[in-house]
């Protein structure tokens, strides 16, 4: 199943399938790029921005940027 | 070459690298126009006095913030300069990502594969050697804190050249289907 990054749950793991193509340069420079693996780790309320995992490293991303990101979660 | 830039992504340890290069006489300014900040010093690299600028550290040389885009104004207005890519050894595929960004754009570089001891604690395993054969760039494990690797960082600025794109494309092509 697929979902959007900015909707999965906490602790739910995934792999990146799609990012829109202009932002593919950044996010491939926090080490985000299609076929990655990545974890939710928490959303910020009220519309603040998401954490994941990548490769042992937490980054955060603007929930603008994880609206932009598909992701093959897993069931 | 009259100008050595330290670049890589926040949190790699640039700003310990840069006061273990830089020593003491070190000047602290902002670009022009912005209140971004930067350090810049000098180091002796073959005998010559060169000027070193340790550059706000970005994620990659699409600016996403004001940070960001002195970094890359910075990189474009220093034509000759030799640059360093200070890399976390723990996150090697997002600072390989911006280090060949930076060799892209035609600049001499240095990689410099810091936090060596994190990664060996973490279990990450680097072939430097074919690293560099790939690349044709110098890599340089180093641990900023302890000065390790910087002997051999400095010598290595001397041999520096600009390398094609395309050649590293075509060397990795190579080691891929060897394996």
């Amino acid at each position: 199943m697929t979902r959007k990054l900015s909707e999965m749950d906490y602790d739910q793991k995934g792999i990146v399938v799609r990012i829109e193509k202009s932002l593919r340069g950044q996010l491939a420079g926090m080490g985000i790029r299609e076929g990655k693996k990545i974890k939710m780790l928490t959303k910020q309320p009220i519309k603040g921005p998401v954490v994941v995992t990548v490769d042992r490293s937490n980054t955060s991303l603007g929930l603008g940027l994880a609206d932009k990101i598909v992701v093959l979660v897993e069931e | 070459m009259n100008k050595v830039l330290l670049m890589g992504q926040p949190n790699v340890g640039k700003s310990v690298f840069f006061n273990r290069l830089a020593g003491t006489s070190v000047a602290e300014s902002n670009y022009p126009g912005t209140t971004v900040d930067y350090t810049i010093g000098h180091m002796r690299v073959d005998g010559r006095d060169v000027e070193i600028i340790d550059v706000p550290g970005t994620f990659s040389l699409q600016p996403k913030d004001r940070a960001e885009d002195v970094a890359v104004r910075m990189l474009e207005e220093a034509t000759d300069a030799l640059v360093v890519c200070v890399i976390d050894a723990t996150k090697m595929e997002r600072g390989l990502y911006q280090a060949l960004e930076i060799i892209e754009k035609g600049y001499p570089v240095v990689i410099a594969l810091n936090m060596w001891d994190m990664a060996k604690k973490a279990n990450v395993k680097i072939d430097t050697q074919k690293l560099e054969q790939i690349l044709g760039v110098p890599v340089v494990p180093t641990v900023a804190p302890r000065g390790e690797g910087f002997k051999e960082l400095v010598s290595r600025m001397k041999e520096v050249t600009p390398v094609e794109i395309e050649g590293i494309s075509s060397r990795a092509g190579d080691s891929v289907r060897t394996q």
